[in-house]
């Protein structure tokens, strides 16, 4: 009888059934490797910075050559031997 | 090619950072690709199969979450640049002659997107996803005349099964690839062969010119690493969650969304009664936002005061009220 009720009994909506739908773990749960992500991600952003900086050293460079002109190939420049 | 690339000139002036925004929108595909294929070695698209695949992605393989978080905020991403790449193109009109083929393929490929959107979000098989392609392809399956051959033809049967699953996959990993490739290749292509739009407004001025090689190649750089950044910043701090694995027969879930870029729709559709002077009222809410898109698609043809040099203020409003009418009706989606 006790059988036959459980079995009739719509467990799928019990608190019970809620909670073994266990939350996925989508990141790592571990303190450790949530450090170890969180400190990646500054020093990649610090590399980021980094190369940014580099760029627009490269380019101002870039800049400031091309406004003095010195680029431009001369068509009479004369061919040394 | 060599010659292209050397002597390339990009106009310098107060507009010129919409410019950078296709670029931007490039990167990001570029992004998918390479992160959506790392994806495939451990994806199985079965039913039975794919949700598990997913999890186990995320939970056992080294940096699977990582992964699939990149893939989940760059498709974000790359779909909001896309929208700002639409948007700037229409206001600073840059649709107008001779760049209208640049504007078809453009609006082609913005379509693929948001079917990418679509594919890959039922990929991961949980009860969000499935109510929503469900939902989709059941609005699509509204139109008239062609619905019913739509709604089977993305369905690959009369619900949303393991067959919706599968060419879902096939769509999101072959043909929607192929079809973005080729599409983006004419598309830049065509940007390379016309040059840059200047804004009309300037188009009369002397303008300042900076090689595209390398002064505006580090600036591209530049912004990439930026949205790099940005990006994984993003998949660090929000991984997306994986819900309930979908049942079929279930209801369901409360309160489903769609994605972001499909809010405007949904809200739209919402705004429609079931039946209107005696018909099918989703059917009619269908055609009329079909309508609506496809003058939107038109509106370089329309336009043709630009085309002639000239201002088109109506053409102006137009594309704000579009994208007035695009973020008010996103974010009472989203509020509501």
């Amino acid at each position: 009888m006790l059988a036959v009720s459980f079995f009739l009994m719509d467990i799928s909506s019990s608190p019970a059934a809620e909670k073994a739908v266990e939350k996925i773990a989508v990141f790592p749960s571990t303190a450790y490797e949530a450090y170890l992500i969180y400190e990646s991600l500054v020093v990649f952003w610090v590399f980021i910075l980094g190369l940014l900086i580099i760029i627009r050293m490269k380019l101002r460079e870039i800049e400031r050559i091309q406004a003095l002109g010195v680029q431009e190939e001369d068509p009479d420049a004369p061919l040394l031997k | 090619m060599k010659r292209l690339i050397k002597s390339k000139l990009v106009p310098e002036h107060r507009y010129d950072l919409w410019y950078y925004t296709g670029g931007i929108t490039l990167f990001l595909f570029v992004f998918q690709f390479l992160t959506g294929m790392l994806m495939s070695f451990y994806y199985v698209p079965h039913i039975d199969f794919a949700h598990k695949s997913i999890i186990e992605i995320v939970t056992k393989l080294n940096m699977g979450w990582f992964f699939r978080s990149l893939h989940h905020w760059g498709a974000q991403l790359a779909i909001t640049f896309l929208f700002i790449h639409l948007f700037g193109t229409l206001l600073l009109k840059s649709y107008r002659k001779p760049r209208e083929l640049i504007w078809v393929s453009g609006f082609i490929l913005l379509g693929i997107s948001i079917f990418f959107g679509l594919s890959g979000y039922l990929l991961l098989w949980d009860e969000r996803a499935f109510a929503a392609v469900r939902v989709a392809t059941g609005g699509a399956g509204a139109f008239p005349f062609i619905g019913w051959f739509i709604k089977a033809f993305l369905r690959g049967s009369m619900d949303v099964t393991g067959d919706t699953l599968l060419r879902f996959y096939a769509f999101h990993v072959a043909i929607l690839p192929i079809l973005t490739l080729c599409l983006i290749g004419l598309h830049v292509l065509l940007v390379q062969y016309h040059g840059m739009s200047v804004p009309l407004s300037l188009e009369r001025q002397k303008q300042k010119e900076a090689p595209f090689f390398p002064n505006v190649l580090y600036k591209d750089l530049s912004l990439w690493l930026v949205v790099l950044g940005i990006l994984v910043t993003l998949a660090v701090l929000l991984p997306p969650e994986i819900g309930v694995k979908a049942d079929p027969l279930a209801p369901p879930p409360e309160n489903v969304k769609p994605e972001w870029y499909f809010l405007f729709l949904m809200q739209t559709l919402k705004l429609f009664p079931g039946v209107i002077l005696g018909m099918n009222g989703e059917m009619i809410a269908i055609l009329l936002v079909s309508c609506a898109i496809l003058l939107f698609f038109l509106i370089p043809f329309f336009d043709k005061k630009s085309s002639r040099g000239e201002k088109s203020p109506l053409f102006t409003w137009i594309g704000v009220i579009y994208l007035l009418y695009f973020l008010m009706m996103t974010a009472v989606g989203f509020l509501s």
